[in-house]
């Protein structure tokens, strides 16, 4: 899932605070799994807002909600009849949710509440790492069900760098080696004939470094 | 530093345009170059233009720059981070080359490699900052310099074939020449009569701006450059060439013709363009009289 965290206050402060009407919109989807846009954080934002408001002898207007996903036109249009009442609107979804909602309702201003970090996944509560940077051609096959794009702090495709210790990645102890784990995986699963092949240098044109991607799926346009 | 020397003293500059070798053998390059000694100002040297993989511009700079003759070294933000282009810029001039051009780049999309992946790291007026930032006597990180290169800076600006400045270009042109940028060279100008209406209100600016005359190769070129590209070669140069019983020399005439026109305009100079006819710039400068 999309993993984001809070913005700081002071940040969300410096972008509302010449504004009289505004909604908090948080999303249900991947940003209430990490605790950072869902319902719970909208109110939490929104109380802390009008604490602002007050304090500063002013008289503004902040509510609060949460649609099922920011990242779908359907669920946006909910805030159809209402969103016209308010100067600004703080999204709390990831970036994809944000702009979503400031491309439907063009005329609106609307300002980012979270900062998205990457696609990873849930290790503990408050504890999320990545796992995938969606290059667009997974090359999980390979590699023991590890991806190296994500886990291996230089992205090498042909086995560690050398610079590992103890298993841990010389840009920082806290991080696995990546290349340890796909090793060891392999180990395990007998497969480590797979690691013995070189790959080519990677076609980055699915990356993103191919420009902004869009998927057609002609199978399931009606 | 010829360049700079004739720009402040406002004397008419010739730059050539010299494409590195895709490859090792350097005879043809360094021969061109050498063919029009003395008429030329300086060689700019392009870095790995239309993203097309050759030799570097610094390695094809120094090439030049070691023989005498002086380069203006294409520094572009395509290929390499912040580490990779401040080293560059150090050596570059710890080896002789007096002038830098910071360009964008092109897409890696529209070259000959394009499952790479682009850098960017810096953009064109970081990249500027960047060598602004280490003429200070530092590098990005802060850190001192031992010893502290000096450039004569310049970049590029994009003219509409009618020799207009959109406000956005001329907007970022300002932001360009206090990034330090102290000349511009512009994409081919085939009107030099459109691009005369641009000089005025350009002679305000502290800057240069050196057009571009490149050399056609072809009527499929021109038309070519017509239909996909923004720039207008007059349907009068694509008859001539049509119509030539010799077309190579009338392409050749053409883009003297071009240099003598916009040298009796008042241009503070020209950047020939023969994308690998480099060859036939004797021929050019015969064409135009310089």
């Amino acid at each position: 899932m999309i993993k984001a965290i809070p913005k700081p206050m002071e940040e969300i402060i410096d972008n509302v605070k010449d504004f009289n009407k505004l909604l908090i919109a948080g999303c249900d989807g991947c940003v209430t799994v990490c605790e950072a846009g869902g319902l719970k954080e909208a109110k939490v934002l929104a109380s802390a807002l009008r604490l602002y408001f007050t304090q500063g002898g002013r008289q503004a207007q902040v509510d609060e909600t949460s649609l099922t996903r920011q990242c779908e036109k359907e669920y946006l249009a909910q805030l159809s009849d209402r969103i016209d009442q308010y100067d600004a609107v703080v999204s709390l979804a990831c970036g994809c949710g944000i702009q979503y909602l400031a491309e439907m309702y063009d005329k609106k201003i609307v300002f980012p509440g979270v900062d998205t970090c990457f696609l990873g996944v849930n290790e503990e509560r408050g504890l999320y790492s990545e796992r995938c940077q969606a290059c667009g051609r997974c090359i999980l096959a390979e590699t023991g069900g590890i991806c190296p794009i994500a886990r291996c702090s230089k992205r090498m495709l042909n086995g560690p760098c050398g610079g590992s210790e103890g298993g841990k990645c010389e840009v920082s102890k806290e991080t696995p080696c990546g290349w340890e784990l796909i090793y060891e995986r392999l180990k395990t699963l007998g497969q480590l004939h797979r690691f013995e092949t070189p790959t080519v240098p990677k076609d980055w044109t699915t990356s993103r470094d191919g420009g902004p991607r869009k998927i057609v799926r002609e199978d399931l346009r009606i | 530093m010829q360049l700079q020397e004739k720009l402040t003293a406002r004397e008419f500059v010739i730059l050539a345009e010299m494409e590195p070798p895709k490859g090792t053998d350097t005879v043809a390059m360094i021969a061109n170059a050498w063919a029009v000694k003395g008429k030329v100002d300086a060689y700019v040297i392009p870095e790995m233009s239309n993203a097309v993989m050759k030799m570097s511009s610094l390695g094809g700079a120094l090439l030049l720059q070691s023989r005498g003759l002086e380069t203006v070294l294409q520094v572009c933000c395509r290929d390499r981070n912040r580490l990779a282009i401040q080293g560059d810029l150090l050596a570059a001039q710890a080896l002789g080359v007096p002038n830098v051009m910071a360009v964008a780049g092109e897409e890696i999309t529209h070259g000959d490699h394009h499952k790479a992946r682009p850098v960017n790291d810096l953009e064109l007026l970081e990249l500027l900052g960047a060598i602004q930032t280490l003429q200070g006597g530092r590098d990005m990180a802060g850190v001192d310099l031992q010893g502290a290169p000096s450039f004569f800076v310049g970049s590029t600006l994009k003219v509409t074939p009618r020799g207009e400045l959109w406000d956005q270009e001329l907007a970022a042109m300002d932001e360009k020449i206090a990034g330090g940028a102290s000349f511009f060279v512009t994409q081919p100008i085939f009107d030099p009569g459109a691009l005369a209406k641009l000089q005025e209100s350009l002679n305000e600016r502290q800057a240069a701006v050196i057009p571009t005359v490149l050399l056609l190769k072809s009527v499929g070129m021109a038309k070519y450059i017509n239909r996909f590209m923004e720039m207008k070669i007059p349907e009068d140069y694509v008859n001539r060439i049509q119509k030539a019983p010799d077309r190579v020399r009338e392409c050749v005439q053409i883009a003297g013709e071009l240099v003598s026109a916009l040298k009796a305009q008042g241009c503070p100079g020209v950047n020939i363009s023969t994308i690998g006819w480099e060859d036939k710039l004797p021929a050019i400068l015969a064409a135009a009289g310089v």
